[in-house]
């Protein structure tokens, strides 16, 4: 097993919200394919170490919804229905006895952002998936004035993390490393 | 100790970073506390990551660390603010103090640096000779400066030549120069840089601004725009705002620190210290501060003269901590910016990630005392600010349109469509000062070294709203003749309350009983201690506060050396 948090079971409930959040079209890969889930497992093993415990009890909660709501564990319904239930989570007004799972609505809708958009060394954003979806180039040393035209198509700039910037620019950093 | 020193610094930001280094380039021995890092250079080469700066604000202060509480009103209990990836891991840190280490907010600003107009400096008559003694409404406390834009003005121009400000003059010496601002008051000379890339949507703004019979200029930035005194021309990189600089374009005073610690000798800096008390001799005058070193232990530390400079809130803090307040009027007075966001969708892609935000250019038509009569009771304009760049995915995100959705296929859709072509104008709406709103010490809150939290007392008013409106109304227009697809707006009494623009804590003046400092800064009440920073303001500008706050610094410089 290569997650470094979840057990499998959490591990696919994760990735079933992930695909729900930003879906995956014939030619338009989404989270699922941004790997997010690696994402929030990673931050939960490091960064959001805080946080363990947190997922565990409220993945165990939301699955237990979709028992209650449609008799079958999350990652075993319809797409339809998963998105029904994340809906229906997502508007639960504050103060209801729910008021939990809404919040961990918003908190896993975050980090599956995270994961898609952020850098790809955190482990998400694979292939960039969310950058080349939206046509942001990633991490650049700068723009030209030709590039800062009306209508550029930013298609022609090849995308980088920050770690393949800082590769080419092993010059620009012993310079400033210098200092 | 056996070294003399003659000042201690509190706080390496826009105020005391520049002070520090003023004051041992004149010869002085200085000894520098800052709670964050002293930081190199190479420490941001990676810093094109919107995980580490935004979403997990990695040079700011956390909720954990550095607690500050919120309540509306006295009535109501004061709670913790949320910002910097708040418990949840919950990123909407837009509710945040400056940045923490050498450099202070100067390190994640935007740049954007404004001379004051004439009429900042007495807003109060302006507004009564303008409209009637009775205009402002009955709270508020504002005052006149004790100084003015004649005195400031070699000041400002300091900080444009010495420190390095780019933009173009609209009047120089009384005379009107093409492309600049025309409503500006009169500088002794242009700029020493031209200003920085035009963001590609730049033009489309000034030609419509123009036909609606504006005049728009471009923002100055303190960002160079062509290789300055070792500062190298700006790449125009898109991670501008909230991210320290790669290559040192924006001026930081951490390089300016840098430089002064190698070249003087005269510099010591003790990182990951932070002060909790300011201690007075017997007779009133300072000693020293007593700081956490890095290991927690309590250091007490003597000089002749200490300055604060840990921002308007921490400097607050610090003072009544400290006990020095004996007029009242620390905390009092807080100042705050609401920007009146207005975010669109342009017709046309302009790749709105790439460049500075400041990218754009700006209408001052009815700034300040420039605002047209009108029946809303509206007494101070502001300008329609542009944000032309600088948009990462995930900032993106957090501030989508209400009527999409923040997740699923058309979430995507929209992401896909738009976030090549977004734009924003927004304001800058000085809160009007009073007694009602302000920070003091917090009864029940401490931070992990057992000092009492910050606590800021402060709600938006309906003439808050009303100022908001009616700029808003402007931009609706503006929009509209730009041909822009969609837009969205901030509500007129928003949910931050720190606003990094914030202002007015420790006000100067010349009278001792309704001020907490003079002009430059020396606290009325303890000889040897000053308190800089924009907590020294008396009104706030419609402008971003730094460039002033870097001309005040100046000012105490001098003093400090005998200057003035
Ligand atoms: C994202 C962002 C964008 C901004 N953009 C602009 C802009 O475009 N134009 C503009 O004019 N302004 C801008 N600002 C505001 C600007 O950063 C502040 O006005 C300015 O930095 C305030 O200067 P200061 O010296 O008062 O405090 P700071 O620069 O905040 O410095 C305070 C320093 O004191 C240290 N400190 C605090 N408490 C202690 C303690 N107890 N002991 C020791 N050290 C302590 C802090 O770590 C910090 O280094 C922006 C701010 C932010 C956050």
């Amino acid at each position: 097993m290569s997650n470094m948090f979840f057990n499998e079971e959490e591990m696919g409930l994760v990735q079933a919200i992930c695909s729900r959040l930003i879906p995956s079209e014939p030619d338009s890969p989404g989270a699922m394919e941004a790997q997010a889930y690696t994402y929030i497992d990673h931050a939960l093993a490091g960064y959001f170490s805080h946080l363990q415990n947190y997922y565990r009890q409220r993945l165990h909660d939301f699955n237990r919804l979709a028992n209650r709501y449609y008799g079958a564990d999350y990652v075993r319904l319809a797409a339809e229905q998963q998105d029904e239930l994340l809906h229906s989570i997502e508007r639960m007004q504050v103060g209801e006895d729910s008021d939990d799972m809404r919040v961990f609505f918003e908190v896993i809708h975050e980090h599956t952002i995270e994961g898609t958009f952020g850098d790809p060394k955190y482990g998400g954003n694979r292939d960039f998936v969310g950058w080349r979806m939206i046509g942001f180039p990633g991490a650049q040393w700068g723009y030209t004035g030709e590039q800062m035209q009306l209508g550029y198509d930013s298609g022609q700039i090849e995308i980088l993390s920050v770690t393949d910037l800082l590769k080419r620019h092993k010059e620009a950093e012993k310079e400033v490393s210098r200092s | 100790m056996s070294v003399r020193i003659d000042a201690i610094i509190v706080g390496l930001g826009a105020a005391g970073g520049l002070i520090a280094t003023e004051l041992a380039r004149g010869g002085q021995k200085v000894v520098a506390i800052e709670k964050g890092a002293f930081y190199r250079q190479s420490d941001f080469l990676g810093k094109f990551d919107e995980i580490r700066y935004y979403c997990r604000s990695a040079i700011v202060p956390h909720m954990k660390s550095d607690p500050i509480t919120w309540r509306p009103n006295e009535k109501t209990k004061a709670e913790v603010l949320p910002w910097a990836s708040n418990t949840l891991g919950l990123g909407n840190p837009f509710q945040i103090p400056p940045s923490m280490g050498t450099g202070g907010g100067t390190l994640n600003w935007g740049g954007a640096a404004f001379r004051f107009r004439e009429a900042d400096f007495r807003m109060k008559s302006t507004i009564a000779e303008r409209f009637s003694e009775s205009a402002l409404p009955e709270y508020t406390t504002l005052e006149d400066w004790p100084i003015d834009y004649r005195q400031m003005e070699p000041y400002f121009d300091r900080v444009e030549w010495e420190l390095g400000v780019a933009g173009k003059a609209g009047n120089v010496n009384n005379t009107t120069v093409e492309g600049g601002n025309p409503f500006e008051a009169s500088r002794s000379r242009d700029y020493p840089m031209p200003p920085i890339q035009r963001g590609a949507v730049d033009d489309l703004f000034c030609d419509t601004a123009k036909r609606m019979g504006y005049h728009p200029f471009p923002t100055p930035t303190a960002i160079a725009t062509t290789d300055y005194k070792g500062r190298k021309a700006c790449t125009n990189c898109g991670f501008c705002h909230g991210f320290p600089c790669h290559i040192g374009s924006k001026l930081s005073t951490h390089d300016l620190i840098k430089a002064a610690v190698e070249e003087t000798g005269n510099l010591e800096i003790r990182p990951f210290s932070r002060v909790f008390r300011i201690n007075k001799r017997a007779d009133g005058r300072v000693k020293g501060v007593s700081y956490y070193d890095a290991d927690s232990r309590i250091v007490d530390l003597e000089a002749e003269v200490v300055i604060l400079a840990c921002y308007a809130l921490e400097n607050a803090r610090l003072l009544l901590n400290s006990g020095i307040n004996g007029n009242g009027h620390v905390g009092k007075h807080l100042i705050l910016h609401n920007y009146g966001w207005f975010n669109g969708v342009l017709p046309e892609i302009t790749n709105s990630f790439m460049g500075s935000l400041q990218g754009g250019s700006i209408i001052d038509d009815y700034t300040s005392e420039l605002i047209p009569d009108n029946e809303e009771g509206v007494l101070w304009g502001s300008p329609i600010n542009t944000w032309t760049g600088d948009f990462q995915p995930i900032e993106t995100i957090h501030g989508l349109p209400p009527h999409v959705p923040k997740w699923g296929k058309s979430f995507k859709d929209w992401m896909g469509q738009n976030f090549r072509r977004l734009f924003r104008m927004y304001s800058q709406h000085s809160t009007l000062p009073s007694n009602c709103y302000y920070v003091d010490l917090d009864p029940v809150v401490k931070d992990p070294f057992g000092q009492p939290a910050l606590r800021i007392t402060h709600e938006w008013t309906d003439y808050d709203a009303k100022a908001v409106e009616y700029f808003m109304r402007i931009k609706r227009k503006i929009a509209k003749e730009m041909g822009m697809l969609e837009w969205w707006e901030d509500s007129p009494t928003p949910n931050y309350h720190v606003t990094v623009h914030d202002v007015g804590t420790h006000r100067m003046g010349l009278d001792p009983n309704t001020s907490v400092t003079n002009p430059y800064g020396e606290v009325h009440e303890c000889k040897g201690l000053y308190a800089v920073g924009g907590g020294q303001f008396v009104s706030q500008p419609s402008y971003n506060p730094t460039q002033m706050i870097f001309a005040l610094a100046y000012l105490t410089s001098d003093h400090l050396l005998e200057r003035v």
